[in-house]
């Protein structure tokens, strides 16, 4: 475990290594775009990382909360004119009224019947947004303008991946800012609870049906978020941000380091986009693979890629000071 | 519109989705296990049928056991990756693997079979039966005859065999079941081999009556949701009721109102659901009966 001071010194140095990444990595319009890309699927990741690794339930209903962010920017950008400031407080709003609503729905839902409601809510998204023609239907919502986030006389626009680079870091960095602050809350304490044992929580003055909501409403800003600034990057709509291939990214970017590491949907999400972007061996050969890494770590490593290198930390302590006793359960095992 | 038609409709389409539930409705009320990669095992399925018959040209009464054996491998190897969450009963880490492996047979059968959609001809689908202004096809009759037929042999296997007396132990309590002698393990890798089996089998029947593509298999999971749910999770009875239900509200629905919008009404029917039984929910997955 990393103590607390030298927490403070290396998340500053790891985020400006990470600013600095796509330039030292050549800074080509394809590097520029890649990293963009990990971090709005990072950001859209997280979302979906409190309700699986805190709360412990599986919400497949992120996809949508994330296409909420892309419709609404689409919309509010090419048909009310507004800024990124404009758009980016729509995607908020409207996250938190679609995620009130499924909460709402499925507050007494859990396990299986509430991911299965939750998919259904992905299903019939995809139906209203290939059908109803306020949303573009089939066609989609296309000439999104660039980013402008300026203010106050500071002018602040994007027109392209490499421009867009510092927002997309900004988004990612204050995500994990929030994460952070939520596992050290007291309403992360109390999801942490609901999920391990809903009855003491209960016990302990807790409502977990309020602390679900609650969890569901913080998290689903963070996914639409992220859908905000895809919006721009693509500078149009369709219904192809409902596809599948959204939500097994999220899936596999919260489970393949091992869950409950700050900067574990990152570093999975920047593996699979690297591997796709730059080692690709086709579409349906990369969904093979996505699918196959989702499957094999929860199948035999539940712990995650981090869960692997345990033995090698230990291994290393043990160089210096005697090995220390292994631990019987870590925050990895909660599942 | 004809109103007999349409419930004619209704009843077929409401046997295809009991058809297609039947495999879940097993594997929930056994092994409290979902599959959220039944709808494409259901599109393998198709695909396999499809490929034995028009491309291998192995006659359809043969190409359908193919598709089974097929589906029974896919199951039997993801209960093998799922095994130690199956005994675990880690019900999160389950419901992803069953995602995942959906995803890899949906790359994979792209893959295979190519992105174009495909038509699934028998010498069934093409027979028709005319009766004054009614009509349905013989594929149609035959879905409704082997539905009929599976429901009833799976009670009866459930109900009156040894199999079915050792399945409802595991059902009962797999821990008790194995202190009391039942391999808990050889049932679970059966009752996934009866979901691939059974779901490719509904595809072969089901599947001459739509276009088949590689990305279809998300509306079938819902639907056979709404058949479990709606039946009473794990009883087999009430799949094949609620299954029959769902085909008339469909089909209605389809023909009255909007057949773009089908799906939504069904999922606005679940919710109904949810919302008037949601005792119902954990009170019936007791077990498989």
């Amino acid at each position: 475990m990393i103590n607390t001071k030298l927490r403070y010194i290396l998340l500053p140095l790891v985020g400006v290594a990470i600013l600095a990444a796509p330039s030292v990595l050549g800074g080509t319009g394809t590097v520029y775009s890649a990293a963009v890309l990990i971090a709005i699927f990072a950001v859209m990741a997280y979302g979906l990382d409190v309700i699986v690794s805190d709360l412990g339930e599986v919400s497949l209903a992120h996809t949508v909360f994330f296409a909420a962010g892309c419709y609404t920017t689409a919309l509010l950008s090419t048909r009310a004119g507004l800024d990124g400031w404009g758009t980016l407080a729509g995607t908020i709003v409207v996250a938190l009224g679609l995620a009130l609503l499924i909460g709402l729905v499925t507050l007494r839902l859990r396990e299986f019947v509430f991911s299965l409601v939750t998919y259904a809510v992905g299903v019939v998204a995809v139906t209203l947004a290939s059908n109803w023609q306020f949303l573009g239907g089939s066609d989609g919502l296309r000439g999104i303008p660039p980013l402008d986030l300026s203010f106050a006389g500071i002018t602040l626009t994007a027109g392209n991946d490499q421009e867009l680079w510092p927002y997309a870091f900004a988004l990612l960095a204050i995500t994990v800012y929030l994460i952070d602050r939520f596992r050290h809350s007291r309403l992360g304490a109390a999801a942490i609870m609901t999920h391990l044992n809903p009855r003491l929580a209960t016990m302990g003055g807790t409502d977990p049906a309020r602390v679900r909501l609650q969890v569901f409403l913080f998290s689903a800003p963070i996914s639409a978020a992220a859908g905000w600034l895809y919006a721009y990057q693509r500078a149009y709509v369709s219904a192809d941000v409902l596809e599948t291939y959204f939500l097994i990214l999220m899936l596999t970017a919260v489970v393949l380091m091992g869950r409950r590491q700050l900067l574990g949907p990152l570093a999975a999400t920047a593996l699979i986009l690297t591997q796709e972007k730059f080692f690709s061996l086709g579409g349906y050969v990369d969904k093979i693979i996505l699918g196959s890494v989702l499957v094999l770590i929860l199948g035999f490593f539940p712990q995650g890629l981090m869960g692997l290198a345990k033995p090698l930390q230990g291994l290393f302590r043990g160089l210096r000071r005697p090995a220390p006793k292994p631990p019987t359960t870590s925050i990895g095992d909660i599942k | 519109m004809n109103l007999t038609q349409q419930v004619i409709n209704g009843l077929v389409l409401g046997h295809a989705y009991a058809l297609v539930a039947i495999g879940w409705t097993l594997l929930l009320g056994v092994a409290r296990l979902v599959n959220f990669g039944h709808g494409q095992m259901y599109m393998v399925g198709a695909f396999v049928t499809w490929w034995a018959v028009a491309k291998a040209g192995v006659p359809y009464a043969l190409a359908v056991p193919m598709a089974m054996a097929v589906g029974a491998v896919f199951g039997l190897v993801m209960q093998r990756v799922m095994l130690k969450a199956t005994f675990e009963q880690n019900l999160v880490s389950i419901m992803i693997m069953t995602l995942g492996f959906g995803y890899v047979m949906h790359g994979g059968a792209a893959l295979v079979f190519g992105s174009t959609g495909q038509i699934l001809e028998t010498s069934l689908s093409l027979y028709e039966v005319n009766m004054g202004d009614l009509w349905f096809t013989g594929q149609d009759a035959a879905i409704v005859v082997a539905t009929i037929g599976l429901f009833v042999g799976l009670k009866w296997v459930l109900d009156g065999t040894r199999i079915g007396r050792l399945v409802r132990m595991v059902a009962e309590d797999p821990k008790l079941a194995q202190l009391a002698g039942v391999n808990v393990r050889r049932v679970y890798y059966g009752v996934f081999a009866f979901e691939g089996a059974a779901v490719a089998f509904a595809a072969g029947m089901v599947a001459p009556r739509t276009p088949i593509l590689t990305s279809m298999g998300f509306e079938e999971v819902i639907m056979t949701f709404v058949v479990v749910v709606f039946g009473g999770i794990g009883s087999v009875k009430g799949s094949y009721f609620a299954g029959l239900a769902l085909g008339l509200f469909t089909a209605l629905f389809g023909a009255l109102v909007s057949p773009a919008y089908t799906t939504a009404a069904v999922f606005l029917v679940l919710i109904a659901l949810l919302v008037l039984r949601p005792g119902g929910l954990s009170a019936g997955a007791a077990g498989a009966h």
